[in-house]
């Protein structure tokens, strides 16, 4: 079990800073805390006594929320069951609905945060590809100021990050893709409350009339130490028709990176479906033609 | 250690009291204001017996730091039927069916009010969907389905109200009739105490010092430190048994407490009762345990070859019980048959993960009698075991079975409840033990893994002419159950099908593995497997349908069983029958498989899981409007 002396809820970032400092060495800053409580048991930490628990969830900062047509800036605090239930984010960003309802449960995501999600930094987080494929950057603040990274230059290593001792990670900017079709395909054990064995948010903006690529955006969790975006493949999409030769094409490209520990195989045959399923799914929320879309690829993906 | 004061209101009244600044919402609510309708089943969140509103919101009380509650409006189970009376929802699970061990249903009911309340027309998948952070172990989940669009319907207008009427309970036999089930509303309403939810004034808390050797002597164990603590009022270890110390189902071979040597990873070293669990906690660490560490076995075939570790002097083979069968000449019976299949089958440990771990609640009543409240599914045998392992006359002794929160086997064997009454004699007070779910999968016994290997001879019409079956059962480090699920493997492996000539061994064996006990089935599942994959690969390779195959072995009304057993009656056939015609079987030999078959994908089999049901119901309201 997780004990400790003093549990604080600062109600500012100054306030943060201030016990930071003051208890420099003998805190853990918590957000949603799901992670951190479970953590805290046998098999896994055990029993951990951290002197003090900072609470950021209930920074202003860190809880606020801003859209317009280019770019979004989300609070950190972020509870990922908000990027199911407001509208406007759900727009701007057309993955992470798909993304939210696959993640943990109901309940758990009315307190777990985007930004924990994120700072974890754990090679399967459900968040991190989508947030990849919006060209997402961090803001990490300390006493010191406030710098700002892109995502992909945060995220180094299986939990290891660019975050600074006296930092927090207190919201993202990212790209608002209104107008896009999302989607995003998970595989675990179950259906609740299960991390990914392989994850993949896919984008996609099409022309007028539903039969051409625009723009793709692709990032997959999973299948290695790091999320990736797929530059690659987005590119042989970008500007194509959504023909079942382009889309089998596409589909084949990332199999190769897979390099995770274990379930190779598998893996490689999950990307390859996934691909092919979000790639339809998303084009088909963007708006495709129904002519356009390979029919004998819809009914076995779609 | 600096207490936070925390107010909140709580099912309508305003809380302020202190609390300790590590206290999850759940310890709160459960320890400090003594709601126990909402449960603690895994404490990781995994599972939502402890599912509470926080300002409206469904939340895991076991996920969140009560400093995150601070000034919220928190309502618990208990909240539901304030007045007394069942909610819609409480009313529909009891209709329904919808509880069995009930330990889940607190949990559950909060979690569908929640679905209910976001959607008052969510359709069936959507409402899988919104329970899928709550488990339940029991029921199937389609009951609970059920229940929850039942309720739905009286709420959104499109039933009445009467449909949640009580049926009055059908006169006559029990047997397929409509039977009132008593115990629901206090399942349904979360009033029901288990073990766990129990108190008395002036009790202790106990933590157990578990064994982190698979095979070890105990050279020594040393207390002073620990027992010295403030706070801490008695240890035990297996100096403390007064009688003869020893308990299983077949054969006594398992200590209240490792004596001189520990068997297995989670094996009870010493227990502690403190005045509070954290205390006790503390005082597990400063327990001083001396290991030798001993040369351990963990694969039965290599635990029954000669030099392996010995795990009990009395066994020197590791062997806890071999059961042979033999019926007719099975040289003959292979001699005469047309096909002979070989094959090796293999089945892993289950763990029976019933939403209540384990928990028991011990004190000396007014007359010095020893009073045991646990959810113990054998309650008369631990009894008996007790009296002699206390040197207690049986009057002096006393089991008490509070409700099950789950068993499937799992709470048959006594593998805390001696700790439990030791500790209530030494300290002469009440002690309570609740298992974590950890503690639960390392100290309880699992389903025992097999390993077999199948021969079988069929003439070419499809009658079974031979069977030679050899199962090995990984039994763990103690007997428990394994005699009666090897000898129940052994009896019911060749299934309900007459063989002529036949030849079985069953063995169970020791290994430094966590011991194996009772699930389900008991035995059977394991060796009936085998025979039943043998024969589809039997009824593939000769062009049979698989339920034909059966039908022509099947025992009839009369039979003589492998035991030598007068069957009066054997209901095979029409088992057969209806499980073809409910299954909307395909016909023929099973060699089309997958997307081919018209047996799948029909609308009364349970599509593959998706998730995503709000947003096609979102996507169908938006096309309405």
């Amino acid at each position: 079990m997780l004990t400790c002396e003093e549990y604080i809820t600062p109600g500012s970032l100054n306030e943060a800073f201030a016990a930071m400092a003051r208890h420099s060495g003998r805190y853990r800053i918590v957000a949603g805390a799901t992670d951190t409580l479970p953590w805290a048991r046998d098999g896994r930490a055990g029993d951990v006594n951290v002197p003090i628990l900072i609470d950021i969830s209930k920074i202003p900062e860190l809880r606020a929320l801003s859209v317009d047509d280019k770019r979004a800036r989300i609070g950190a605090a972020t509870p990922i069951q908000h990027f199911l239930d407001d509208p406007s984010l759900a727009r701007a960003l057309p993955c992470m609905p798909r993304c939210a309802v696959w993640f943990a449960d109901d309940q758990i995501r009315a307190q777990a945060t985007i930004g924990g999600n994120i700072v974890n930094a754990s090679p399967a987080a459900d968040a991190t590809p989508c947030l990849l494929a919006h060209e997402a950057t961090v803001e990490l603040a300390s006493a010191r100021g406030q710098r700002i990274l892109p995502l992909r230059d945060f995220v180094t290593g299986p939990n290891k990050t660019a975050l600074a001792g006296d930092e927090l990670l207190t919201g993202f900017e990212c790209d608002a893709l209104h107008g896009y079709g999302g989607s995003f395909e998970k595989v675990g054990h179950r259906r609740s409350l299960v991390i990914s064995l392989v994850c993949l948010a896919v984008l996609v903006k099409l022309d007028a009339a539903g039969r051409r690529f625009e723009d793709v955006r692709l990032s997959i969790a999973g299948i290695g130490p790091l999320p990736l975006r797929l530059a690659e493949v987005e590119k042989s999409l970008r500007g194509g028709p959504l023909s079942a030769e382009r889309l089998e094409q596409a589909a084949d490209m990332p199999v190769a990176l897979v390099a995770s520990r274990t379930r190779q195989d598998y893996r490689r045959d999950v990307v390859r479906g996934f691909m092919l399923r979000g790639l339809i799914n998303a084009a088909r929320r963007a708006g495709a033609d129904p002519d356009a879309l390979a029919p004998e690829l819809e009914a076995a993906y779609g | 250690m600096a207490d936070l004061q925390f107010a909140a209101t709580v099912n309508g009244r305003k809380v302020s009291r202190a609390a300790k600044p590590h206290q999850r919402l759940l310890d709160f609510i459960r320890d400090d204001l003594n709601l126990t309708g909402n449960k603690e089943g895994c404490g990781a969140g995994e599972c939502g017996t402890c599912s509470v509103f926080v300002d409206g919101v469904l939340m895991k009380s076991c996920l969140m730091p009560v400093a995150k509650a601070q000034g919220a409006s928190i309502e618990t189970v208990e909240a539901l039927a304030k007045t007394g009376e069942l909610s819609v929802l409480q009313k529909a699970f009891h209709k329904a069916g919808a509880s069995q061990c009930g330990y889940c249903i607190p949990g559950m009911v909060m979690a569908a009010t929640a679905a209910i309340r976001i959607n008052p027309f969510a359709g069936r998948e959507e409402i899988k969907e919104r329970l899928g952070g709550n488990i339940c172990r029991c029921t199937g989940y389609q009951k609970i389905f059920d229940a929850v669009e039942m309720a739905r319907d009286v709420l959104n207008g499109r039933l009445p109200a009467t449909a949640l009427a009580e049926v009055d309970a059908e006169a006559g036999d029990y047997i397929g009739k409509n039977v009132r089930r008593i115990d629901a509303p206090s399942k349904v309403s979360g009033a029901l105490k288990y073990a766990g939810d129990m108190t008395m004034p002036g009790m202790l808390h106990v933590q157990v010092l578990r064994s982190p050797h698979p095979h070890a002597r105990i050279v020594s164990i040393d207390v002073s430190e620990a027992e010295a603590m403030p706070g801490v009022e008695a240890i035990i270890t297996s100096a403390d048994v007064p009688g003869e110390d020893g308990f299983g189902v077949y054969v006594n071979d398992q200590p209240v407490m490792a004596r001189g040597k520990v068997r297995y990873v989670g094996e009870a070293v010493a227990a502690v009762a403190a005045e509070d669990p954290l205390t006790a906690k503390r005082a597990l660490e400063k327990i001083k345990v001396v290991y030798e560490p001993l040369p351990a076995v963990f694969d039965p075939d290599e635990a029954m070859r000669s030099g392996a570790p010995v795990l009990h002097d009395y066994a020197p083979d590791n062997i806890t019980k071999h059961i042979p069968i033999r019926v007719g000449d099975l040289a003959k019976g292979f001699a005469e048959s047309d096909l002979v299949i070989e094959e090796n089958y293999s089945t892993q440990p289950i763990e029976h993960a019933y939403l209540e771990p384990e928990a028991g609640l011990a004190y000396l009543d007014h007359d010095g009698v020893v009073t045991i409240l646990a959810p113990d599914q054998n309650v008369t045998h631990h009894r008996h075991m007790l009296a002699r392992i206390l040197a207690r006359p049986i009057s002096k002794i006393r089991l008490i079975m509070s409700p099950v929160g789950g068993g499937f086997g799992g709470k048959e064997d006594m593998i805390y409840q001696g700790m439990l009454a030791l500790l209530a004699m030494k300290t002469r007070r009440p002690v309570r033990l609740v298992f974590t779910r950890e503690e639960s999968i390392v100290a309880s016994a699992k389903r025992h893994p097999s390993r077999t290997t199948l021969r079988m001879g069929f003439a070419r019409d499809g009658r079974i002419r031979a069977y030679e079956m050899t199962m090995i059962c990984d039994g763990g480090a103690y007997g428990l159950s394994t005699e009666g699920v090897v000898r129940k493997a052994a009896i019911l492996a060749a299934g309900p099908y007459v063989v002529p000539n036949l030849k079985i061994d069953t063995y169970g064996i020791y290994t430094n593995n966590t011991p194996s006990g009772a699930f389900r089935s008991f035995g059977a599942l394991q060796s009936e497997f085998a025979t039943e994959s043998h024969l589809d690969i039997a009824a593939e390779r000769l062009g049979l349908d698989p339920f034909e195959i059966r039908r022509i072995n099947a025992m009839r009304d009369g039979a003589i069983s492998h035991t030598k057993q007068k069957l009066g009656s054997v209901s095979l056939l029409r088992t057969l029958d209806a499980l073809e015609e409910a299954s909307g079987w395909e016909k023929g030999a099973p060699v089309s498989r997958g997307g081919g078959r018209s047996d799948l994908g029909r609308d009364d089999i349970r599509p593959s899981c998706a998730l995503g049901a709000r947003f096609a119901a979102a996507e169908k309201q938006e096309a309405a409007e």
